[in-house]
């Protein structure tokens, strides 16, 4: 009867990697993608892999592409990837994996991390350094309300000049908000950059319909923490400066260095 | 350190659908891809994070309504056991009379 069958097989998770230095205890108590399973480290040729078992009826090769698209699913997960690795943000150096390193055994693993050299220059690359995300909004119509009251608005209602002069009014606002909202994103993020040792633009995700308006700005910043507050300063400085244009600006992190692995991509 | 929500800046209002939105974003389409031994397809991933993306974008007006983010898409809204899909398949196959009997009097 307690013959192992295939539905209690398990895998082992990757979520990302540290130095072999970094301590286990970093990561007691942050469940991950299966709670009732410890987050360890697997150490090998100087890297420690992030990893903790998961179960292959949930994260196997079957059951994976089903579960990917169980939204409530995937939503626990991808916030459970993210909590293992943020408990090692700001105490060591962490190269970030996306979502869904699954190995079969830890033999697997630590012939992954023999494998991977490249990850050792990845964690040299980006020592001490966090990443914090600026996002910006701009309400357009505070904006336009704004533009419009700092212009002279024709007086004699019925007036055909007048009417003219209305159409034209409305034309240069919709020209001067459209490229108001290019200048926001381009001037923040060179400000944003000047505080960075790396910076990348994202594309803005489309409108939401409520909150503080369209996204002008999706970026994403490679800082040291010591200098982190530099950043933070940097986003206060242009909230205030935007402010008064219908612009909020959000920050979020510190996070794992996601934006700045690309490099390497196998 | 501590959670995501601790580790959120300013807007406390947004803090659920902007760390949504970002986590997803992180975590589905940045961090180096790392071909373990389950083999993910990853177009399937790439598909899904586009859809994700035109979704959460709207996670707070869904929570307005009380509703969840997802609800608007068929292809995220399976649910556990991930049945919704083909459910309503075989049941659109059935009322539409193309069940497997009679494919195979065909």
């Amino acid at each position: 009867v307690n013959e192992p069958t295939a539905s209690s097989a398990t895998g082992i998770y990757v979520y990302g990697v540290v130095t072999s230095e970094t301590p286990t205890a970093l990561f007691a108590g942050v469940g991950g993608v299966h709670a009732s399973e410890p987050t360890t480290l697997i150490r090998d040729s100087g890297l420690a892999a992030i990893a903790g078992h998961v179960r292959l009826d949930e994260f196997g090769e079957e059951a994976l592409p089903q579960n990917l698209r169980d939204a409530a699913w995937l939503e626990a997960k991808v916030r459970a990837h993210d909590e293992v690795l943020a408990a090692a943000v700001g105490h060591t150096t962490v190269v970030p994996f996306r979502f869904g390193a699954i190995y079969e055994s830890e033999a697997h693993v630590r012939a992954m991390l023999a494998e991977r050299r490249d990850l050792v220059d990845a964690l040299e690359r980006l020592s001490g350094a966090v990443e914090l995300g600026v996002n910006a909004y701009l309400d357009r119509e505070r904006l336009r309300t704004r533009r419009a009251a700092e212009r002279s608005v024709p007086t004699e209602a019925g007036s055909g000049r007048a009417y003219m002069q209305r159409r034209q009014l409305e034309r240069a606002l919709d020209d001067e908000v459209g490229s108001f909202a290019g200048e926001v994103a381009h001037a923040s993020h060179e400000r944003l950059a000047s505080t960075a040792e790396d910076a990348r633009l994202n594309p803005v995700r489309p409108a939401a319909g409520v909150g503080p308006g369209d996204m002008v700005l999706n970026g994403a910043y490679l800082v040291p923490v010591a200098r982190e507050k530099e950043l933070r300063a940097a986003v206060a400085e242009l909230q205030e400066r935007y402010a008064d244009d219908g612009v909020l600006y959000e920050l979020t992190g510190p996070w794992p260095p996601y934006n700045f692995v690309e490099r390497e991509q196998a | 350190m501590g959670t995501p929500a601790q580790r959120m800046g300013t807007l406390p209002g947004r803090r659920d659908s902007a760390q949504l939105a970002d986590v997803l974003e992180r975590v589905l389409d940045k961090g180096i891809v790392i071909a373990g031994d389950i083999q993910i397809n990853l177009l399937d991933i790439e598909l899904l994070t586009i859809r994700i993306r035109l979704l959460v974008a709207s996670a707070d007006k869904a929570r307005e309504m009380g509703i969840n983010w997802w609800e608007g898409d068929p292809f995220l809204r399976q649910g556990r056991g991930g049945k919704g899909l083909e459910d309503r398949l075989k049941r659109l196959e059935q009322e539409a009379g193309i069940d497997e009997a009679d494919e195979q009097d065909q």
